[in-house]
């Protein structure tokens, strides 16, 4: 009797336990972002700290990766259209983090498929530890306080990330009205 | 009364014995290598089924346990490694989890378990002291249930042997008792040095414990190529190329694969993905060893894709370091062009041929290659006999050019 108390206690419990997937899916979001210190293709050296004021979509690509290739052209459309010329759209900037990739390869594949925004292909390794990255692509929406405001895993496509980029904003300004 | 507790006395003194012996025995790591490997072998990788991440070679793990190493080589303690891999890949990766929160009960319930079960066995033996006790108050003893005593020899000494066989076929890294990871791992290692068939059994055996295992299902793709089972092996090798596209022997594997087939295109894709990851330079040698990069190239030429040929090649001495391996490669590219008979593209292979014997003077084919551009398609045969020369002094040389050689007219039979 006790022992299937006990036990009903115990499967109730870690039935509704958050699973792996759910953590997949909310690692970071809400929390001050990792650092992303790296230099880029150009030898630039890039900090997201420096970016304090400005949204940022950090993502996390390889060029070995499909939907990372399929997710390109979206990233692309996003950044133009979030580049800051049209003051009726926020800026956005972009960076893109290599994983498990080489330099050379990460160059010729921006090079052969557009994208001017900035690429940290060497030492990578331990920003892609420390945001938790899992597979290839991930993408994180940076608030310009520094915050993670929403998660992307897989492909992005333009569309959600301008309903991520709105309901983000949207939170921020209630968040400043109060 | 007195040799039940000289029982109990042994019993203690042994079970004590072995776990002070197996706790000493276990020595802590010393090197900052021991310890990174140390690390990563108390560390599930958080996308493979029942990987460690030290075993793991998917992208993720290779990151993690590449962090792991600067961590430790920065001076981190092991607790500050294990509480940044917790912190961001979650307790689920952790196979030594803390003992707080909810996952503490990992820790508690064996023992509550073990507690209760030495409450229940005191109790029964309670019960058969207190059954044999005399009406007249005579001693209690055991002596009363033989078959009890017997029943419990019996079950001891079934499982010492069960123990004993485990040990016996365990490896110096495997626990006492076995575990699922350190089984696999032994496994991996009889099948790479198993015979195709027998490799093909033992890496099933590793994927059924582990489905995502690339290197099982690479391996378990390539022995089934070798034995003849071509779709099953195809299918295996894609998976694998799926599950980890990075992976460089899987596509060493399906490249070989592909070209067996007459699929030139795909296998050099193969290569050209190999060559942007940086693979180990014994890939390199096998690629080498084996022409298989030559030979792909050679079998898109005759397909009239002679430009992808020779992007193959060129990507392959980009990736190449050593003069020996440039020089088969050289030697492949030089030939290909001078094929065309186009003045100028023969010129040019020409240069890459001569390119290819100062790199190796020893190259067979860059030798014989040089030797027959230059006698029949060059019209300098007077150039040709110093690497007729050099060719017919080798010890084996390859069938196929001394076929060349002859079907060109530069041998005397």
């Amino acid at each position: 009797m006790v022992v299937g108390a006990v036990l009903a206690v115990l499967v109730l419990v870690f039935a509704t336990r958050d699973t792996n997937r759910d953590r997949l899916i909310t690692h970071l979001v809400g929390a001050v972002a990792p650092p992303v210190v790296g230099l880029d293709a150009d030898g630039v050296l890039w900090d997201l700290d420096d970016q304090r004021g400005r949204w940022v979509l950090v993502n996390f690509f390889s060029t070995t990766c499909v939907p990372c290739i399929e997710e390109h052209p979206e990233l692309v459309a996003f950044a133009q259209s979030h580049d800051g010329s049209d003051p009726t759209q926020p800026a956005v900037r972009i960076v893109s983090v290599a994983f498990d990739d080489s330099e050379t390869a990460v160059v010729s594949f921006f090079a052969n498929n557009g994208g001017e925004w900035p690429v940290l292909a060497a030492d990578t390794g331990r920003i892609a530890v420390d945001w938790g990255v899992v597979a290839v692509p991930e993408s994180y929406l940076v608030t310009p306080s520094g915050y993670v405001a929403a998660k992307v895993v897989g492909g992005v496509v333009r569309e959600d990330l301008e309903n991520l980029l709105t309901r983000a904003l949207t939170a921020a300004s209630t968040e400043a009205k109060r | 009364m007195k040799s039940v507790r000289i029982v109990w006395l042994l019993v203690l003194v042994v079970v004590v014995g072995s776990l002070v012996a197996s706790e000493a025995t276990e020595r802590a790591p010393r090197t900052n290598a021991e310890r990174v490997n140390s690390l990563a072998g108390d560390f599930a990788c958080p996308v493979c089924q029942g990987q460690s991440l030290a075993e793991s070679e998917v992208p993720v793990a290779r990151t993690i346990r590449a962090a792991v190493r600067t961590m430790v080589d920065e001076g981190r303690t092991d607790d500050e490694v294990r509480s940044m891999l917790v912190t961001r890949f979650g307790e689920q990766v952790d196979y030594t989890p803390s003992g707080r929160g909810l996952t503490g009960l990992v820790w508690v319930l064996p023992i509550v378990a073990g507690a209760l079960a030495l409450v229940a066995v005191a109790s029964a033996l309670r019960r058969w002291a207190d059954a044999d006790t005399k009406p007249e108050g005579g001693s209690r003893t055991f002596v009363g249930r033989p078959m009890t005593l017997i029943g419990v020899v019996a079950l001891a000494v079934l499982a010492g042997i069960l123990v004993a066989r485990a040990a016996g076929d365990r490896s110096s890294t495997d626990a006492l008792t076995g575990d699922i990871r350190s089984s696999t791992r032994t496994m991996l290692a009889e099948a790479a040095v198993a015979a195709p068939t027998e490799a093909e059994v033992l890496y099933t055996e590793v994927l059924e414990i582990q489905p995502s295992n690339v290197e099982a299902l690479a391996y378990r793709g390539w022995s089934r190529w070798r034995v003849g089972q071509r779709d099953v092996a195809l299918s295996d090798l894609d998976e694998a190329v799926v599950l980890d596209a990075g992976y460089p022997d899987v596509r060493v594997f399906r490249a070989s694969a592909r070209n067996a087939i007459g699929d030139y295109a795909g296998a050099a894709e193969d290569l050209l993905v190999l060559d942007g990851l940086d693979a180990p330079p014994i890939v390199y040698d096998l690629l080498s060893a084996s022409r298989l990069r030559q030979r792909i190239a050679g079998g898109l030429a005759q397909n009239g894709e002679l430009l992808f040929g020779i992007e193959l090649l060129d990507s392959g001495l980009d990736a190449a370091a050593g003069g020996d391996r440039q020089a088969g490669l050289l030697a492949e590219r030089g030939w290909l062009l001078a094929a065309t008979r186009i003045p100028e593209l023969v010129e040019s292979g020409l240069a890459n041929l001569d390119e290819a014997v100062a790199a190796d003077p020893k190259d067979p084919y860059a030798r014989v290659y040089r030797a027959v551009v230059r006698n029949a398609i060059a019209g300098m045969p007077e150039g040709a006999a110093a690497d007729v020369e050099v060719f017919s002094s080798m010890v084996s040389p390859p069938p196929n050019l001394l076929d060349l050689m002859r079907s060109a007219g530069l041998t005397g039979e």
